[in-house]
C-alpha cells in the first residue's frame, strides 16, 4: 500500500509542483480549446502559448523571491 | 520528418534523465551488497511495467474517444514539459540545488548500510525493485505524453527504449554515479521541446 502510495505520489508530482499554477494552466488551456473550438483562428493558439508562459515566468519569480526570503530570515 | 525527430529526441533525452537516477540506484545496492539480488529486482521492475503499459495502454485506448485524448495528454505534455522547466530555471539561477547523483548515491548506499546480509537479500531485492519501478513508470509517461498525440509512439518508445539501454551499457562500463551528465541541461531541452508540442494539439480541436 506504501509503494502504490510513492508511485501514485511520484507519477502526479511530474505534472503538479504547485496546485494553484497548476489549475491556473489547466484553465488557460481549456478557456483555450474552448475558444478555438468555436472560433477557428490559428492565430488564438499564440495567445494561449503566450498565456502558459507568462504564468510560468510568474509562478517562477514568485517561487524564488519567496525562497530567498526564507533563507535571508 | 522535423516533428520525428524533435518526438524521438524528447523521448530519448527524457528517458535517459530518469534512468539515470535508477542506475544510481541499482549501482548502490549492488557495489554495497552483491548484484544478484539488484538485478533480479530491476527485471521484475521492468516486466511490471510492460504489463502496466499493455493492459493499462489498451484500456485507454479503446475506451477513450480520440479527441478526448488528445487533449488530455496535450494538457500533460504542456504540465509536465512546464514542471521541468520550471525547476531547470530555479536551478540554474541557484535558487534550488542542482540535482547531484553523487548525493543520491550515499543517500542510498547510507539506507541499506547496517542491514546485515542475508541468504536471501529483500533489502536489496525491494530498494532496486521500487526504484526502477518509479524511475521506469516516469519513463513510461514521458513517452506516451511525447509521442501519444502526434501518432509517433513508436518513434517515441524507441527513443525511451534506446535510452535505458544506452544508460545502462555506460553504468555497466563506467560503475558509478554519472553525475557529469549536464542534467539540468537535459531538462531545459525536454521542457522546451515539449511545451512547444502543444499548439499542435490546440489548433486541431475536433469538438
Amino acid at each position: 500500500m506504501r509503494f502504490i502510495r510513492a508511485a501514485g505520489a511520484e507519477v502526479l508530482g511530474l505534472f503538479v509542483g504547485d496546485w494553484l499554477q497548476t489549475g491556473v494552466s489547466i484553465a488557460i488551456i481549456a478557456l483555450g480549446w474552448l475558444v478555438l473550438s468555436r472560433v477557428h483562428l490559428e492565430g488564438l493558439a499564440f495567445v494561449v502559448a503566450v498565456g502558459l508562459a507568462a504564468q510560468l515566468v510568474y509562478a517562477t519569480t514568485l517561487e524564488a523571491r519567496q525562497r530567498a526570503r526564507s533563507d535571508s530570515h | 520528418m522535423y516533428a520525428q525527430v524533435l518526438t524521438f529526441g524528447a523521448a530519448f533525452l527524457g528517458s535517459a534523465v530518469e534512468s539515470i537516477e535508477a542506475l544510481t540506484i541499482v549501482l548502490a545496492v549492488g557495489l554495497t551488497r552483491g548484484w544478484r539480488s539488484p538485478l533480479y529486482g530491476t527485471l521484475v521492475a521492468l516486466i511490471s511495467l510492460a504489463v502496466l503499459v499493455v493492459v493499462f495502454g489498451q484500456l485507454i485506448v479503446t475506451r477513450v474517444p480520440e479527441s478526448t485524448l488528445k487533449l488530455i495528454i496535450g494538457t500533460l505534455i504542456v504540465l509536465f514539459g512546464m514542471r521541468w522547466l520550471h525547476k531547470a530555471v530555479l536551478r540554474s539561477a541557484g535558487v534550488v540545488a542542482m540535482h547531484d547523483e553523487d548525493k543520491s548515491y550515499a543517500k542510498t548506499v547510507s539506507e541499506i548500510e547496517g542491514h546485515g546480509a542475508a541468504r536471501q537479500d529483500w533489502i536489496g531485492f525491494t530498494i532496486a525493485l521500487k526504484g526502477v519501478f518509479l524511475e521506469g513508470l516516469e519513463v513510461v509517461f514521458i513517452v506516451v505524453a511525447v509521442g501519444g498525440t502526434s501518432g509517433g509512439l513508436p518513434i517515441a518508445v524507441a527513443g525511451g527504449l534506446l535510452a535505458m539501454v544506452v544508460v545502462a551499457a555506460i553504468g555497466l562500463v563506467v560503475r558509478k554515479p554519472l553525475a557529469r551528465v549536464p542534467e539540468n541541461t537535459l531538462k531545459y531541452a525536454v521542457g522546451i521541446i515539449l511545451t512547444t508540442s502543444f499548439p499542435r494539439s490546440v489548433s486541431q480541436p475536433s469538438i
